[in-house]
């Protein structure tokens, strides 16, 4: 009884709250709440199982692992991307300094000649290593890198979830906006549609098989994105999350690139 | 209990991790088709030539913080002896600590950000057999400590054995015609003279920028002439290079800039020999201090025409303040203008076709790189080289040089 009536208040409250809000300002609460759940995760690890299908069917698959360094304070996440396969691409790894409000530093490692190269964020558009996803959606999603407006309640698999509009703030971004589906228990992103610059439905991701590491920190076992335009998808499988594995930022500097195994 | 636990899965990590040994292979066949039958050496009728590589690599992590890299290389070629030729690329053992990086063996190194030639780098002797761009180097003994400050890094390099190039022989085509006889040395160490070299490197946002300086024996040769054995003679001079990199990115440009100062290298043409030997007496042009530079930008359009396609331009200039009659293979006044084509498919296709100009002697020569996965584990090269040196020109022997070139990679 004593449940009921508090779940109904903070019910009461937070309705309360909904009518005072414009939608952008109740979008941006949804994607800083979404944040908060997920600070404090310090540092993690992941290997990652990339299939590329093309209009076919047919599958190409690609193995990777990812290191990240929560960012802190005004700093962003850091991230590291090392190689495994396609095999003539053993080694090659790809760091990424996130930048909550400038563009994002990104150096690529190539093993072959021993060289680091500096990649333009221009060219965050472009699709990473021949996958439907671009450099932009694999980044770390920092709450500045978007403004935003909430649309409405929607169910989507089951789940009760937040409809809300993202607009990329970087010019160079290949999307005039996102459409995301966060459900409310979790405030995870179920499905994204993207919006290319013409404003028509480019692709949509979909995470599914959402876990819950160290009792806190949702991530999803696959996240599939397919491109409505050429009918062609990526596929991503993660496996074996770690998090608070106690990396600093010594392995997420250039030099720390060339060693990158 | 925790705590406990957590701490043995970490130990059996560690464990098994430091007994796991790495290995990746690549085997190569490469195909040369050459056009015509060449000038240089007319006796040369090589039309066509077949050649293999194996590289391993071989990656153990000894300790915490510890691993060893091996990585020995072979090469056989049907007709140029001079190519085939073994190599260890790098036998390298590397400790990461907190304050600081330490490699000792041998290893490779790149430095610079220019596309058209690679002027800076200099820690590591280039395979010249290998290509004809001298991106393949030779596994090259050193110590380094790499330090990562806030302020930037710093790699200081003691480099105690040198290299000698590698030069394709009589029987390759792209060669002089004539062999080479084993290098001279202007230091009385010859090889084992101890070379030293640092390099400070950082970024701030979009600007990179890196000073470098090297003292010792040069890895570019002098070449002059040994009338006794009549062969070319490479001439290994001690010299002094103090070398700059810049890159700076702007939206979808690259602006880049590498240019060295070097004291100590003969001065030299091919008409006059910089360096003779008559078996008694070596003769040796006087050194001059010089400059060179390459300038340049590369300028990436992402997603051209609505594909997934990338197009770069690449403008680069070459200058080098040395007479353009140092050798015929120096740039002293050219520009590179090329394309890059960055398909973004699944077998990651790339192709880049270029025009190297000299505008002083009117020569052209153009080229065509270009690599495809063609299989889980192997990827096709193709590169195409036409030559079309003036008359006039030093590079006229080199008319009739053109060749496509066909490799297979096969990864085990």
């Amino acid at each position: 009884m004593l449940k009921t009536i508090f779940v109904s208040s903070v019910l009461a409250v937070s309705c309360a709250m909904s009518f005072a809000q414009t939608p952008e300002q109740k979008g941006l609460d949804i994607a800083v709440e979404s944040d908060k759940r997920d600070q404090g995760f310090d540092d993690s690890m992941v290997s990652l199982r990339m299939v590329l299908i093309d209009s076919k069917g047919t599958e190409s698959p690609r193995k990777l692992r990812i290191k990240a360094l929560e960012g802190e304070g005004e700093e962003g996440d850091k991230s590291l991307m090392i190689f495994d396969t396609p095999i003539d691409q053993k080694g090659v790894a790809m760091l990424t300094y996130t930048h909550k409000t400038k563009a994002d530093d990104q150096w690529l490692y190539l093993p072959a000649l021993k060289r680091v190269k500096k990649i333009s964020s221009k060219n965050k558009s472009g699709p990473f290593v021949g996958s439907e996803f671009a450099f932009e959606d694999i980044s770390a999603q920092e709450v500045e890198k978007y403004k935003y407006k909430y649309l409405r309640d929607e169910t989507y698999d089951g789940k009760d979830c937040f409809v809300v509009e993202r607009y990329p703030t970087d010019r160079y971004s290949g999307y005039t906006k996102q459409v995301a589906w966060i459900d409310k228990e979790g405030y995870r992103p179920l499905k994204i549609d993207f919006y290319d610059r013409k404003d028509s439905l480019l692709k949509t991701l979909e995470n599914k098989e959402y876990k819950k590491y160290l009792d806190k920190y949702w991530r999803p076992n696959i996240s599939f994105m397919r491109n409505h335009q050429t009918g062609k998808a990526t596929r991503l499988e993660y496996k074996d999350y770690e998090f608070k594995v106690g990396l600093n930022n010594k392995e997420f500097t250039k030099n720390s690139l060339k060693r990158a195994k | 209990m925790r705590c406990l636990s957590s701490f043995s899965v970490f130990m059996l990590a560690s464990a098994f991790s430091y007994s796991d040994v790495n290995i990746t292979s690549q085997l190569d066949y490469e195909g040369t088709g050459y056009v015509e039958n060449s000038k240089i050496d007319e006796s040369n009728s090589t039309s066509f030539n077949h050649s293999l590589s194996f590289n391993t690599e071989i990656y153990s992590e000894i300790a915490d913080g510890q691993s060893v890299t091996f990585k020995p290389f072979f090469r056989w070629d049907e007709n140029d002896d001079e190519r085939t030729h073994g190599d260890i690329r790098e036998l390298i053992w590397h400790k990461v600590a907190d304050t600081y990086e330490l490699k000792a063996g041998i290893g490779k190194v790149f430095w610079g950000v220019t596309e058209s030639q690679h002027l800076v780098d200099i820690i590591n002797q280039t395979d010249g057999v290998e290509s004809l761009d001298g991106e393949q180097k030779l596994g090259q003994p050193m110590v380094q400590l790499l330090l990562e400050r806030d302020w930037g890094n710093l790699d200081l390099f003691v480099l105690p054995f040198h290299r000698e190039r590698t030069f394709v022989g009589k029987e390759g085509r792209l060669g002089a015609g004539l062999d080479y006889a084993d290098g001279i040395y202007e230091s009385s160490e010859e090889e084992r003279h101890i070379d030293v070299a640092a390099r400070f490197y950082t970024y701030i946002d979009e600007f990179e920028y890196a000073v470098s300086l090297f003292h010792g024996t040069s890895r570019e040769a002098a070449v002059g002439f040994d009338l006794i054995q009549n062969k070319l003679l490479p001439y290994y001079p001690e010299i002094t290079q103090l070398g700059v990199e810049m890159q700076y990115l702007a939206e979808g440009w690259a602006w880049k800039f590498e240019g060295i100062v070097r004291d100590g290298m003969p001065e030299s043409s091919l008409n006059g020999f910089p360096v003779v030997f008559d078996g008694i007496n070596l003769s040796v042009a006087e050194s001059d201090e010089y400059f060179a530079t390459t300038a340049g930008f590369e300028y990436t359009q992402v997603g051209i025409w609505d594909t997934r396609i990338d197009l770069g331009w690449v403008v680069e200039h070459i200058y080098d303040s040395r007479s353009s009659d140092v050798s015929p293979t120096t740039f002293d006044n050219e520009v590179l203008l090329a394309t890059r084509w960055a398909a973004n498919d699944a077998e990651s296709s790339i192709l880049l076709a270029g025009v190297l100009l000299d505008e002083k002697e009117g020569d052209y020569s153009l080229s065509v790189e270009g690599s495809t996965r063609v299989l889980q584990n192997m990827t096709m090269a193709i590169e195409a080289r036409i030559f079309s040196p003036n008359e006039d020109s030093q590079l006229w022997a080199f008319r009739d040089e053109d060749f496509i070139k066909l490799t297979f990679s096969y990864y085990l």
